[in-house]
């Protein structure tokens, strides 16, 4: 997985941004989102959670798998992220 | 382009804030490390004398002291090393800059995303596919009008078929398109037809908005002035034509006036700078305000100026004084340095 051709992401002192320099807007993420935008080279969702296991408590594991599918599907719907 | 952008339409949108779902809320420019955006108008000279050109840029207009090459090439690694995201190139016409194709390439090989806002006159085959090899994001041609006689009224020095042609240049190699319109009294009857060209043309956005009273645009006013009951219709006309095209080329068009767009910026900064051709940046487009100088300071203490120059008690006052004199906008040029 990885982001579309004109989305740029960028890390911040809160989290981090998307640029989609199509529409020219601005996703401003959590430090949650800023990790799984981080680990997309992983793979798809489940090697990213994975990924994120391993930053992680484990025992937040179904938060993150959680975290992970719902944000996955929102830049999906958005069209900000390709396979 | 830079020189003939209408009142918060194209650039100046830049780096509003989406609101996505499950993160943190929205980001101010005053929260980021750099700005998202860096407008550049990397030259004044021009190919054309545009009747309603906010930089009064044309034939021999160059600026005196306009950055030199070492010096360009300076802030762009700036802005590289600083990772912002999307630059724009515009004039003045850029691809009269002598260096034009080397900052092009200077920009894309560093993978951030460069606009080009041309008005289409060296747009040759040769041209469009060198802009395609080096990975341009986009083109964005300034069409104003879908005819020759209103195209070239606005456009003096200007051809319409020069323009369309190097259009038609720009995706025979794959380049993406943009097309900017700006309105005047004789061109806004035209708007739905220059709509429907861009999209023939194969340009995948189109902008608009209200044209400025500044720069050339002051001289001519009574050339261009468009009535409240022609934007109303222009607007009514560009509606149908973003239903129309929805999903096929997006139609953005800025329907608010320029003091409420300023209202707005104030309170809420898009994380974007306006270079001039000799280095200096401007608070915003539409203000007179100057909050750096790249000949004398580095990116990280203009980008620090200038989150901190919003909050100028001048930036307001300036906005109130427009709000009782709108024309204000013809002292634009009168830079005053914050």
């Amino acid at each position: 997985m990885r982001l579309t051709k004109f989305v740029k992401f960028r890390e911040e002192k809160f989290g981090g941004v998307l640029f989609e320099t199509r529409s020219e807007k601005v996703f401003t993420l959590s430090p949650t989102a800023t990790a799984i935008v981080r680990e997309m080279g992983a793979g798809d969702e489940r090697a990213i959670t994975a990924r994120l296991r391993e930053q992680f408590d484990a025992r937040d594991s179904a938060t993150i798998e959680h975290d992970v599918r719902s944000f996955v599907a929102d830049l999906r719907q958005r069209g900000l992220v390709e396979d | 382009m830079g020189a003939d952008r209408v009142s918060g339409a194209a650039g100046e949108g830049a780096a509003d804030v989406a609101a996505p779902a499950p993160h943190s809320g929205p980001a101010e420019a005053e929260d980021l490390a750099a700005p998202l955006y860096v407008a550049w108008q990397i030259t004044n000279e021009c190919n054309l004398a545009c009747l309603h050109c906010i930089e009064e840029s044309g034939p021999g207009k160059a600026f005196a002291d306009e950055l030199d090459d070492a010096q360009v090439f300076s802030v762009i690694d700036q802005l590289m090393a600083s990772d912002v995201p999307y630059v724009s190139f515009s004039g003045g016409e850029p691809m009269l800059h002598p260096q034009f194709f080397a900052m092009v390439e200077r920009v894309c090989s560093r993978g951030a995303q460069l606009k080009v806002e041309t008005n289409g006159h060296y747009l040759s085959p040769d041209n469009c596919a060198r802009l395609g090899d080096l990975g341009v994001k986009a083109v964005q041609v300034s069409l104003d009008g879908a005819s020759r006689a209103t195209f070239n009224r606005m456009r003096v020095r200007g051809e319409f078929a020069t323009t369309v042609e190097g259009v038609r240049n720009l995706r025979a190699a794959g380049v993406p398109v943009e097309i900017n319109f700006s309105p005047a009294v004789f061109n806004v009857g035209e708007i739905g037809a220059v709509v429907d060209l861009a999209h023939e043309l194969g340009a995948y956005s189109f902008y608009t908005g209200r044209t400025m009273y500044t720069g050339n645009a002051v001289k001519a006013w009574r050339h261009l002035q468009v009535s409240d009951a022609q934007y109303e219709r222009f607007f009514d006309v560009l509606r149908a034509k973003a239903d129309e095209y929805r999903g096929r080329m997006r139609v953005y068009f800025h329907e608010a006036g320029l003091l409420e767009e300023l209202r707005f910026r104030l309170k809420h900064p898009a994380a974007l700078l306006i270079v001039l051709p000799n280095g200096l940046v401007k608070l915003i487009n539409a203000l007179p305000f100057v909050c750096g100088d790249f000949r004398r300071q580095t990116l990280a203490e203009i980008w620090a100026n200038f989150r901190r120059a919003w909050h100028d008690p001048r930036v307001a006052a300036f906005i109130d004084d427009l709000a009782a004199d709108p024309a204000r906008t013809r002292t634009l040029h009168q830079w005053v340095h914050l």
